[in-house]
């Protein structure tokens, strides 16, 4: 921006802590051609004045020196094509975390200031692309959640297609007459709200339903997806579709895999799932002979949460079997059903229909840990150890269920995308040992051979990434249903293990997730975690050297690339992370607000003094979506940190691009601490990745340090939770000893 | 090959018995074992009454059979009022007593007929009294009694013998065959170190002052009552005691003039019958801690009423009503007594037996164990 101007707020303790005079003269002479002060800023008083200047185009860029970008949000926006805003945090950073009057408070201050002046001269007017988009939800998966996001979807106003590969739609649910209630006093089956839902799915004229279909393919972004399905005898039709909801469920966890619970010993070892279809015929018989079993004993987390076979808990299990029971006990009252469980879960109401089947005469709810099946004249005998007896048990039974768990019908697109990779490499033979290596990785990768579901042209794979034991999950609590890509969500059994009543709600928060997304890009703006940010990234194609780092390492597969290896960036599946630019070497991806030369340029403005002063520098990137939330609130409860940390906020631990690591050293600056999400499993990375690929391009750097004779541990990356605020402080002098420690930096005065 | 194991089968019989006695909430039982913590009458050595509440509900009717502890429990229902499902373990633990004193009891027929009381009660209450009536008339040619009455010219003496000595052997004998089974089972499972005299020895004092039940505190109102009741019914076997030493040995006549000893003790122990059964009933029919009330508790306590009412009925009546009616009412006195003859073995009754023996079992057992 060329024209910036400043406005200084004295509110809040800052007029009372800093010598504003001064650092109105600071502002002057770092090049703001308007320069304000007032008492409250955001009074109505200080808003006009900032708006006056920008009406009269006084100033195009406005750099508020006043509270966090945190606070005040409507106070101080402004219409970015016009006018950008940098916000400099002086309460948070300066006043209300460091002793008032002091001159390591006013340097920090100062800093700050001259930070904001920079980063807001370098941003350039954003530019909306605002287009008309198709509204058509493509729902994938015809069960209960994809019926339910069907419905809900074409409720809102979206033209629906729902595509279901089976002759009929209903799922695994479709012969389920009644579900465990969910409704008061919850102690009684409730009729399954799914063939009414099938019967109004099917009659509605905005829902159009392709059975024995499959998608062959979708390219494009979302807004544009270009779908391809493929019908019965290999018939394909296209069309356009906005958004994707991907519900195609689950499958029962392979019980030929439990032959130690008896599966295979007797065809009177069932699973929850036949004996769903044994009730859904409304005959109760023994596979073996076709009589009535005197007593049914159910084996729960039959083969779950076990590491051999699933390691996790499916959470519905036990709430299947309550209702099989109960609907056995209900139609024939003499047959007795043993439950036999580790741990009984019945979450929510879910308690009061697990009492009611425990109030029954022929029900035994019975915890241990089922050690065997085995069959012998057509009885069977279930060996139990654990139990609350404290013995060993054996219970003899006429039919047994398995309660197995739910297995995701995902498909893992970055493997798949490995697989296809590898077998490219086999077929071009470049080099021996290449062939090998491609092969071993081939033969790993197999069974991923025809998985496929979506069949997406993505560069990154033709489905959904997978996070644990192959959900294609997000965090569970900040955003259900997201994926890593964008415009396309999952809802039901395929997102996480879970019931019939999760399953359809589940179904209405895809939907609307999906009519979210293409309203939010009609409107050119980004969806979660950055809504409403409309900067698109902007790449400076000239200088690529096609290194695909940045379509590699896009969470959200948004890039793909040409023959050569040129990046192509769909500006609708961008979530605006900025990852790719803290990936590019080059550094020619940058966004209208930011920048790797806009913050290296803010780094350049932090005033390093000699090693003489004893006053070292230490530069903190904080993730603005944990880390930097949470020092706001230290600062709102006044916790006090070492005075010389100079705080940036980055959009992702992703986006920072390693030059700013190493042009803070070579400047003199002591040490550099980042400070991002949790990675990992249970990541709480908003980007997904970000965090985690910070943390491998800091290892990568640090062994350069190495090699410049620099401490590693010079830079510091960690780990924060939004709630962690008392550890910031710590962190920081935690780091700010080990610097001392080491000594200045040597590269301090060159 | 697998360790051996006990072979379960849950829900058949005894839990089907077990829900249709009242004992049904026992399912809901999750085994928190709050009941044995808040219980002041339980012992570290085997607590009850979570374990037994596990047991109930795999119906293994043996290993409650077998159990002591489940006559340790005096209902004082502190679980019950504490347990955090309403799985009502003091009613539990009454309905599982009430399950093995008709398992224990000899002959089973009799043992069944009065563990259905809800059903047989009439039988059980009408037939003794309808059987006195007959005698008596038989007897006397169903003469009309002249005033002043005495019971003892129309029912001499020989004739109370004549019903009671072999009602009291046959009672006798199966209660005896009843602790017999017992006593041997808990010496089995948990050695003792001494015999039965030692035992009861060591507990008597406990006994007379309710010294257990004491502990108790949702029930502690149904203390009094029940020690009452029992110094009541201690003082008319005393009295019976010794009036048939001094009418059989030194040819005492009946009525005794009012001063006598006997008479004084006989109606000083009818006071406290009276007064300690209109506290049970009061405590009863106000709900205060005395759990629900089952035909098991309900029948054992009407035929107690009857009992002590008639009794007191005759005596009062031969002095100041129509000899008919005090005729009737000694008649109906007769015919209860022999109600609770007959039945003590297989009634609530039985706990004064069952109780008592558990308590000197474990006092003996304990004394066994290494401190």
């Amino acid at each position: 921006m060329d024209r910036v101007g400043v406005f200084l707020c004295t509110g809040c303790d800052i007029g009372s802590s800093l010598d504003a005079a001064k650092l109105e003269g600071l502002a002057r002479s770092g090049g703001a051609v308007h320069v304000e002060s007032s008492p409250c800023l955001c009074a109505p008083d200080g808003v006009a004045s900032i708006r006056k200047a920008v009406d009269a185009q006084t100033v195009d860029g406005v750099v508020v020196a006043a509270c966090s970008q945190r606070h005040k949000i409507e106070e101080f926006r402004l219409d970015p094509t016009v006018a950008q805003v940098e916000r400099v945090a002086l309460r948070e950073q300066a006043v209300w975390s460091h002793p008032p009057k002091h001159e390591d408070t006013q340097a920090l201050a100062e800093d700050l200031l001259r930070m904001g002046v920079v980063r807001a001269k370098k941003m350039i007017p954003a530019k909306r692309c605002a287009e008309t988009l198709e509204q058509t939800v493509l729902v994938v998966g015809g069960g209960l959640a994809g019926l339910q996001a069907a419905q809900a979807a074409a409720d809102m106003g979206n033209p629906v297609v729902l595509v279901e590969s089976s002759p009929a739609l209903g799922g695994w649910l479709a012969g389920v007459r009644e579900l465990v209630p969910s409704v008061p006093p919850y102690d009684r089956l409730q009729p399954s709200p799914l063939p009414d839902l099938v019967r109004s799915v099917g009659a509605d004229p905005r829902v159009r339903v392709l059975v024995q279909s499959r998608v062959s393919r979708v390219s494009g972004q979302p807004g544009k997806f270009a779908v391809e399905v493929t019908g019965p005898q290999g018939k394909t039709e296209e069309f356009a579709a906005g958004a994707i909801v991907q519900a195609t469920g689950a499958r029962p966890y392979d019980a030929s895999k439990l032959a130690h619970l008896g599966h295979g010993a007797s065809p009177d070892v069932v699973t929850s799932a036949d004996l769903d279809a044994m009730l859904a015929r409304g005959a109760l018989a023994r596979p073996s002979d076709g009589k009535r079993p005197g007593r049914i004993v159910f084996v729960q987390c039959a083969g779950s949460r076990d590491a051999g076979h699933l390691p996790y808990c499916s959470s519905e299990c036990c709430g299947t079997s309550l209702r099989q029971v109960m609907a056995v006990s209900k139609a024939w009252p003499d047959v007795e059903c043993a439950v036999l469980y580790r741990d009984l879960r019945a979450p929510g109401h879910g308690e009061h229909f697990y009492r009611a089947v425990q109030e029954k005469s022929t029900v035994m709810l019975a915890r241990g840990t089922v050690e065997g099946v085995t069959a012998s004249g057509g009885r069977l005998s279930v060996r139990m150890k654990d139990s609350l007896l404290g013995e060993r048990v054996e219970i003899e039974a006429d039919l047994v269920v398995l309660a197995v768990g739910m297995v995701p019908n995902s498909a893992d697109g970055e493997a798949i995308r490995q697989l296809r990779d590898a077998r490219k490499r086999i077929e071009k033979n470049e080099s021996e040992t290449q062939r090998k290596a491609a092969e071993e990785v081939a033969a790993a990768l197999a069974h991923h051979d025809g998985t496929a579901i979506l069949n997406l042209t993505y560069r990154q794979g033709p489905d959904l990434p997978v996070l644990q034991h192959g959900f294609p999950d997000s965090h569970f609590i900040c955003f259900p249903y997201e994926t890593r890509r964008t415009g396309i969500y999952t809802a039901g059994a395929l997102r996480a293990p879970m019931d019939p009543a999760q399953a359809a709600e589940d179904g209405w928060g895809a939907a609307m997730k999906a009519v979210q997304v293409i309203s939010s890009l009609e409107r050119g703006e980004a969806v979660h975690p950055r809504s409403g940010d409309f900067a698109c990234a902007d790449f400076f194609l000239n200088r690529c050297t096609q290194c695909k780092r940045c379509t590699e390492e896009c969470p959200f597969g948004t890039i793909d690339e040409d023959e050569k290896g040129t990046p192509f960036y769909n500006p609708n599946r961008c979530r605006r992370c900025a990852i790719c630019m803290g990936a590019c070497p080059e550094r020619i991806i940058s966004y209208a607000d930011y920048s790797v030369d806009a913050v290296a340029s803010m780094i350049k403005e932090i005033e390093v003094p000699d090693e003489t002063e004893e006053k070292p520098r230490i530069l903190a990137l904080l993730c603005e979506n944990d880390a930097y939330p949470a020092l706001d609130d230290a600062a709102m409860k006044r916790a006090t940190w070492n005075p010389w940390v100079r705080v940036v906020p980055v959009r992702c631990l992703g986006s920072v691009n390693v030059v700013w690591v190493a042009e803070s050293l070579s400047r003199g600056i002591d040490g550099v601490i980042l400070i991002g999400c949790k990675r990992g499993d249970d990541y709480q990375c908003h980007f997904v990745k970000g965090s985690e690929l910070a943390h491998k391009r800091l290892e990568n750097i640090q062994e350069t340090l190495t090699r410049l004779s620099l401490e590693a541990e010079r830079v510091r990356v960690l780990e924060l939770a939004r709630n962690e605020l008392d550890r910031i402080p710590v962190l920081f002098d935690e780091f700010a000893e080990k610097l001392e420690e080491l000594g200045a930096n040597p590269l301090k005065g060159f | 090959m697998a360790p051996s194991a006990t072979v379960l089968s849950p829900a058949r019989g005894f839990r089907a018995e077990l829900l249709r006695r009242g004992g049904g909430d026992a399912a809901r039982c999750f085994q928190c074992a709050t009941c044995s913590s808040v219980c002041d009458l339980t012992t570290s050595e085997s607590a009850f009454p979570r374990r037994q509440m596990l047991w109930a509900q795999w119906g293994l009717a043996d290993r409650l059979a077998g159990d002591p502890s489940i006559w340790l429990c005096h209902q004082c229902n502190d679980c019950t009022a504490r347990c955090p499902r309403d799985a009502s373990p003091g009613d539990a633990m009454q309905v599982i007593r009430a399950l093995v004193i008709e398992h224990l009891g000899a002959p089973g027929f009799v043992a069944r007929l009065v563990g259905r009381a809800r059903t047989t009660w009439p039988v059980l209450l009408g037939a003794p009294i309808v059987f006195w009536a007959l005698y008596i008339g038989l007897v006397s040619g169903f003469a009309v009694p002249r005033t002043p009455l005495v019971y003892a010219d129309l029912v001499p003496v020989w004739m109370i013998y004549s019903v009671f000595l072999p009602a009291g052997a046959f009672t006798l004998l199966a209660a005896f065959v009843g602790a017999r089974r017992t006593w041997r089972a808990w010496g089995e499972a948990s050695p003792r170190s001494g015999g039965l005299l030692a035992g009861l020895a060591g507990i008597v004092a406990d006994v007379l002052v309710h010294r257990r039940f004491q502990r108790c505190e949702a029930a502690r109102p149904r203390k009094n009552g029940h020690l009452l009741l029992l110094w009541g019914f201690l003082g008319a076997l005393l009295t019976t005691t010794l009036l048939g030493i001094q009418m059989d040995v030194f040819g005492l006549k009946t009525p005794l003039p009012q001063g006598h000893y006997i008479k004084l003790i006989g109606n000083a122990s009818a006071v406290l019958l009276v007064v300690g059964l209109a506290l049970l009933v009061a405590n009863r029919t106000r709900g205060q801690g005395a759990g629900r009330t089952r035909a098991f508790d309900a029948f054992f306590l009407t035929l107690v009423a009857m009992v002590v009412l008639s009794g007191v009925g005759a005596e009062l009546g031969r002095l100041f009503l129509p000899p008919a009616a005090a005729l009737a009412l000694y008649v109906v006195h007769l015919g209860t007594v022999l109600s609770l003859f007959l039945t003590f073995p297989f009634s609530k009754f039985a706990h004064a037996l069952y109780r008592t023996l558990a308590m000197a079992h474990e006092r003996l057992a304990s004394e066994r164990r290494p401190s």
